[in-house]
């Protein structure tokens, strides 16, 4: 799941949300999108990291952000999808405060 | 189960290497990162910071899992750490559909591979089985759509088991990795014993879930 991003600040925006995503407890990492990590993605500007998706279809209005995790087998999984929902929304809100509530969707794609 | 996956990748046509935007090749940065270079371009471009960020994460997985494996044992088998190596890339191919966790509206969700791997493993907890098919249905009666999940798992049981005790102590175990492992809201189990093994074969099979 690698998004291209209308512009660069989308893009950073995106890869400091995966950031905080992978520091939740629980998370062993983000989708690794193995294949793209394989044939390397970077050369192309505008891409998320693999596990991040935002979007916002209103334009202005709030962020649509979708997060898929590996998460560790020892966690809850459930308490550990909720640990990053949480997160994602505080670090949205710290950054915007103004703004709408982020719709943050988790999935978990492994256990390990 | 529902074939979903995510949009094609569509990796550059550039060969097997790739050109950054900085003009460095791409293995030649991973290179120089693995050499430990010491090179400014390499601390102080976005671009091949980016690059190597990566093959850092992967790494970092990799070291997490050969820690749990414990690979400081004198005959060190790299099977089982490469086997949990390719569960997640076979599960990030063919996930499945998402499938609710915790509260319906809570808009979280786990793979449908991924929970019924869990869910197998749980059964094969139980001396003896061997867990087959596992789908996972959508609860909540016809049509219906409450957020909870009907688990329908095959099984292979010891020939000499008492069919009746044995389908609810795994009924149990699959419950309760549904509730305390994943947080998933189970509206029923169904168990289904598929073939009787001999007890001596049982107790030889090691987890079937693939």
């Amino acid at each position: 799941m690698t998004a291209p991003y209308e512009t660069p600040a989308h893009a950073t925006l995106a890869a400091e949300v995966a950031r905080v995503v992978e520091s939740v407890s629980g998370v062993a990492f983000l989708r690794p999108g193995l294949t793209d990590r394989l044939r390397s993605v970077v050369s192309r500007p505008g891409v998320a990291p693999a596990g991040v998706r935002m979007t916002r279809p209103d334009g202005d209005g709030p962020w649509q952000v979708e997060i898929h995790v590996v998460v560790l087998r020892r966690a809850r999984t459930v308490d550990v999808a909720r640990g990053v929902r949480d997160t994602v929304e505080r670090h949205l809100d710290t950054l915007a405060p103004a703004r709408s509530a982020p719709q943050v969707t988790v999935k978990v794609t492994g256990l390990v | 189960m529902t074939d979903r996956t995510d949009p094609p990748n569509t990796p550059s046509a550039q060969g097997d290497d790739e050109l950054l935007p900085c003009g460095r090749l791409l293995s030649r940065t991973w290179d120089d990162w693995e050499q430990q270079t010491d090179d400014p371009h390499l601390r102080s471009c976005p671009h091949c910071r980016q690059a190597v960020h990566g093959l850092d994460d992967l790494e970092s997985v990799v070291r997490g899992l050969q820690q749990e494996t414990d690979t400081t044992a004198a005959a060190y088998d790299t099977e089982p750490l490469t086997r949990r190596i390719m569960d997640v890339v076979r599960l990030e191919l063919r996930p499945g559909r998402p499938l609710p966790l915790g509260e319906p509206a809570e808009d979280l969700w786990i793979m449908e591979a991924v929970a019924a791997r869990a869910l197998r493993a749980a059964a094969e907890t139980v001396p003896g089985v061997r867990a087959g098919s596992c789908r996972l249905l959508d609860g909540g009666g016809d049509g219906g759509d409450d957020g909870t999940v009907e688990v329908r798992l095959d099984i292979h049981a010891p020939a000499d088991a008492p069919l009746p005790e044995l389908a609810a102590r795994v009924r149990e175990q699959v419950w309760e990795a549904a509730d305390r492992e994943l947080g998933m809201v189970i509206a029923a189990v169904d168990i289904r014993v598929t073939d009787l093994v001999p007890t001596s074969m049982a107790d030889d099979q090691e987890g079937g879930s693939a």
